[in-house]
């Protein structure tokens, strides 16, 4: 009865906020995103501010994903905390060639840890992968400081779709355990084999950063353990 | 609302004013459009009629009641109205953003005690179990929705009643709480089992609304709060804002487009709607339909799907613009008392919170947020700057101020293109000036560095004088530099040359026609038209009787020679000759007589032989003229006779004279190579007989 509920029951309701400067390719994340998984008349609709998406993980787990969009101008800066409050995830997003977008997701991550603590999923993004040649982050420094705030690094390319359902998949991932880990009771009655589950995530986890962060690869695991460990 | 005796329009007739009961006096508003005694009096009765009849069961507002009871009414007919009253003051409740927000908390007074006196259930409330009836759940689980609603509602209603010191939050937690227990139950209890997960949501939805919507007056703004104060200051705010355009926003909204305009309408429209609903669900739906309307505008203006960075520009823009009633209020009601899942998540919820965020920039905003310097800010608050927004025009919904607004922006435009074209106009005049300033000095410069040397020209002239002076007895030179020195001399000096050329040819020609036959001719041609440019026509007559005449008394022998050894040749030779006489005979004289022309040459012998006789013995003037004339009257009168005639009887006897005649005609055509002098001359002499006479009796 309780694998029936399970099932039948709510599905899993996340939260997620796209911060970042202006320009550095939020809402191309989102429209790649949407586009690449739905068909395009879903995207007719007017706008890419507000997605929401079932997901059903790998492992079976499902979950439905709200990607809520913020104004990236600087004077909207203030407003931040009017939108990520009561967030299950937030995606950081910067682009690679640009230093000041990297300082600003900096910041963002220090309003975060002290407003909502470590309650929330932190995924930094590295954008414009494509854009290779003028990198101004170096993946390295990038993976560094994404460990020392205990949130993980992931690049993309919106451009050329480059890791974009890798990231939301993660994001989902990481909010699931933490959504399991807030609530053991929730987590419990969720699903019988609620470990087996858990460990299984983390499998997974592991497996989308294998294959696509080679040369980062214990660093990842380092900051995702801490990002579930807490 | 009872006293809808009020007329509609703004004018009042004499009749209006007077008292209703029709005494005469004049009524006043106060006292229901009585006079004071009638008032009174009606006022007396109604007290006993109350005392007497059974208490009203009136469950309308507090405020219609009063009126109601003050209404001179007959008993039977006062239950219908009743009834009809609380049919018709509760729709108006619902739409009661009519009222005024003052009103309101004295109105949900007047409603508190309505209530509690009976129950009749209203509209809405059928409405709401006519959906409860519809809600696809077990029984059982609609019994336990209900009894949860009733419970809530009476919690809601004790604690608004009982607790001396009343703090929304925990009002909020209250029915938080209970929302979430209440979805536990949905969601968990065996009862609601069989029920899809759908027909569970709804079921939690319905409970909300209805539980919000019974009561909203108590929840609303409560009194206890700093809703209102907030709601008067966020109005004042906007106001003061109202000269914010979409540029200082920097969103994408064209204010004069009227397809962009009539999108933002609609937006305004819903915004300012939210107030008039009840439960938190149907605001955020209006919410919800504003925002669409503005991604529809987005989506219109950027060709995509928006962005929150062109989002939420938009969506304060609008908000500045609407300034909806009661926003404050509005946003806190469902913030505290809606599901909180709702507004943390969904569609719904994303709006919300961008509406959120757009009120939390308004009442934060400042200069630098819009682009401008803080002084600037401060100029268009405090009302110091002017500003004329196309946006404020178009809502005083005057389509003509509109389009002022738009010619206004359309002049400004234009004058700015203007100054920039005037500007433009006077650095030109500068540049042109400074060019003729630059040339000038340019020239200046080169003039100073080379100056004009008159003094080459002027030596020459002394020269040539001087020159001239010598060469003036030298006739033999000037024959070759005559014509230079004619053109530069005064006529006075040009005329000896030409005198002298004259005799000059003449004595060629004199000396040509000695030596032979042929070669004279082009010499005479070569010689004398130079002379002739610059002669009359009658000038140039005489040079060619001169001429005609020196040559006669001198060629007569000449061809007498001839004829005996080249008699042939000098026929073909004379031939030749009027063959190129035809030919310039033709542009001029000999247009009746083309065809006779061409059997000119042997007869032209014929006739010439006739006044050769003539010309030669003669010595006067007039006598050659008119043989000129006769020779070409005899061309028409010959060329006649040679079609009827054959050429051998004439030709023998006019052998010898005709070598003569042609000699003289052909040195007249000779003269007159070019074609318009010789034209001219043929005429004069063919059609002018009698002027030739004139020149003649000169010389």
């Amino acid at each position: 009865m309780s694998s029936r509920r399970t099932r039948s029951g709510p599905i899993l309701n996340f939260k997620a906020v796209l911060l970042g400067e202006g320009c550095v390719g939020k809402t191309s994340l989102v429209l790649r995103y949407m586009e690449d998984k739905f068909n395009s008349q879903h995207l007719s609709t007017l706008q890419a501010s507000f997605v929401t998406k079932k997901i059903t993980l790998p492992d079976e787990r499902r979950a439905q994903l709200n990607i809520w969009d913020t104004a990236g101008q600087e004077r909207f800066h203030a407003l931040g905390p009017i939108y990520y409050r009561g967030s299950d995830g937030a995606l950081l997003v910067y682009d690679i060639t640009d230093q000041d977008s990297f300082q600003k997701v900096k910041s963002w991550v220090r309003e975060l840890k002290q407003m909502l603590g470590s309650d929330i999923t932190l995924i930094i993004v590295g954008n414009k992968t494509d854009l290779e040649d003028q990198r101004a982050i170096d993946y390295e420094s990038a993976v560094q400081y994404a460990r020392t705030v205990g949130a993980q690094y992931v690049e993309t390319s919106a451009k050329e779709n480059e890791g974009v359902t890798e990231l939301f998949e993660l994001l989902t991932q990481l909010m699931l355990d933490q959504r399991q880990q807030q609530s053991p009771l929730t987590a419990a009655t969720a699903a019988g084999g609620g470990a087996h589950n858990h460990s299984d995530a983390i499998n997974v986890a592991d497996d989308l950063d294998v294959d696509r962060l080679d040369d980062g690869q214990e660093g990842n695991n380092e900051s995702h353990r801490s990002c579930c460990g807490i | 609302m009872a006293t809808s005796s009020r007329p509609p329009s703004l004018r009042l007739g004499q009749q209006d004013l007077k008292c209703r009961l029709g005494c005469g006096f004049y009524g006043t508003p106060q006292c229901e459009m009585l006079c004071s005694k009638c008032f009174r009096e009606r006022n007396d009765k109604q007290r006993k009629k109350q005392k007497a009849g059974e208490s009203h069961a009136a469950t309308g507002s507090g405020s219609s009641n009063n009126i109601e009871r003050r209404l001179p009414k007959p008993k039977p007919l006062e239950k219908e109205k009743e009834s009809d009253q609380t049919s018709s003051t509760l729709p108006l409740q619902k739409k009661k953003f009519n009222v005024p927000s003052v009103l309101q908390k004295t109105l949900q007074a007047g409603q508190k005690i309505a209530q509690q006196r009976g129950y009749v259930p209203d509209p809405t409330e059928s409405q709401f179990i006519l959906q409860f009836r519809q809600l696809r759940i077990p029984d059982d689980g609609k019994r336990k929705l209900k009894s949860d609603i009733q419970r809530l509602d009476s919690e809601i209603r004790k604690y608004m009643n009982n607790y001396s010191s009343k703090n929304v939050d925990e009002l909020s937690d209250l029915v938080q709480n209970t929302y979430t227990k209440v979805a536990d139950i949905v969601h968990n209890d065996p009862r609601f089992e069989i029920a899809t997960n759908e027909d569970r949501d709804s079921a939690i939805d319905f409970f909300e609304k209805v539980v919000m919507t019974q009561n909203h007056k108590y929840l609303f703004s409560p009194y206890f709060t700093t809703d209102e104060e907030n709601d008067v200051k966020v109005q004042k705010r906007i106001r003061q804002l109202s000269w914010i355009t979409a540029k200082h926003l920097e969103c994408n909204i064209d204010e004069v487009n009227a397809e962009a305009r009539d999108l933002v309408y609609n937006a305004i429209s819903e915004l300012v709607g939210i107030d008039s609903f009840y439960s938190p669900q149907e605001k955020l739906q209006c919410t919800v339909r504003c925002c669409r309307h503005i991604f529809e505008l987005l989506k219109r203006a950027t060709g995509g799907p928006a962005s929150a960075d062109d989002f939420l520009p938009a969506l304060i823009f609008v908000v500045l613009k609407a300034n909806p009633v009661r926003l404050h209020s509005n946003i806190n009601f469902v913030t505290r008392f809606t599901n909180a899942s709702r507004v943390m998540s969904g569609e719904g919820g994303y709006y919300f919170t961008n509406l959120c965020s757009a009120i939390a920039f308004i009442e934060n905003l400042n200069g630098e947020s819009l682009g401008i310097t803080n002084e600037e800010f401060d100029a268009f608050m405090s009302g110091q700057q002017p500003y004329s927004t196309p946006w404020e025009s178009a809502l005083l919904a005057c389509e003509s101020l509109h389009l002022i607004s738009e010619n206004m922006k359309r002049m400004e435009v234009l004058q700015k293109r203007n100054t920039v074209i005037s500007t433009g106009i006077t650095q030109f005049e500068k540049e042109l000036i400074e060019f003729q300033n630059e040339v000038t000095e340019k020239v200046d410069t080169v003039m100073a560095k080379a100056p004009l040397n008159l003094l080459p020209i002027k030596t020459p002239s002394y020269l040539i004088s001087q020159a001239r002076s010598h060469l003036n007895p030298e006739n033999a030179v000037a024959a070759v530099g005559g014509h230079y020195q004619a053109n530069l001399l005064s006529n006075s000096i040009q005329s000896p040359p030409t005198i002298t050329n004259h005799t000059d040819s003449s004595g060629l020609a004199l000396k040509d026609t000695s030596i032979g036959r042929l070669s004279p001719l082009p010499q005479h041609q070569l010689h004398q038209p130079a002379d002739q440019l610059f002669a009359s026509p009658i000038f140039n007559y005489t040079p060619f009787d001169a001429v005609s005449l020196l040559e006669e008394s001198s060629s007569e022998p000449a061809d007498v020679l001839l004829l005996g050894s080249e008699f042939h040749g000098g026929l073909t030779n004379i031939n030749y000759d009027f063959d190129l006489s035809d030919q310039s005979g033709e542009n001029s004289t000999a247009d009746e007589s083309k065809l006779n022309l061409d059997e000119f040459d042997p007869l032209r012998t014929a006739p010439a032989a006739t006044p050769a006789p003539v010309i030669a013995p003669h010595t006067d003037t007039v006598a050659v003229a008119s043989a000129a004339t006769a020779s070409e009257n005899s061309l028409l009168d010959t060329t006649t006779d040679s079609l009827i005639d054959s050429d051998l009887p004439v030709t023998n006897n006019v052998l010898l004279p005709s070598p003569l005649k042609p000699e003289v005609n052909y040195r007249g055509f000779s003269n007159f190579d070019i074609p318009s002098i010789s034209c001219n001359t043929g005429e004069f002499s063919s059609l002018e007989p009698t002027s030739q006479p004139l020149p003649g009796s000169d010389q």
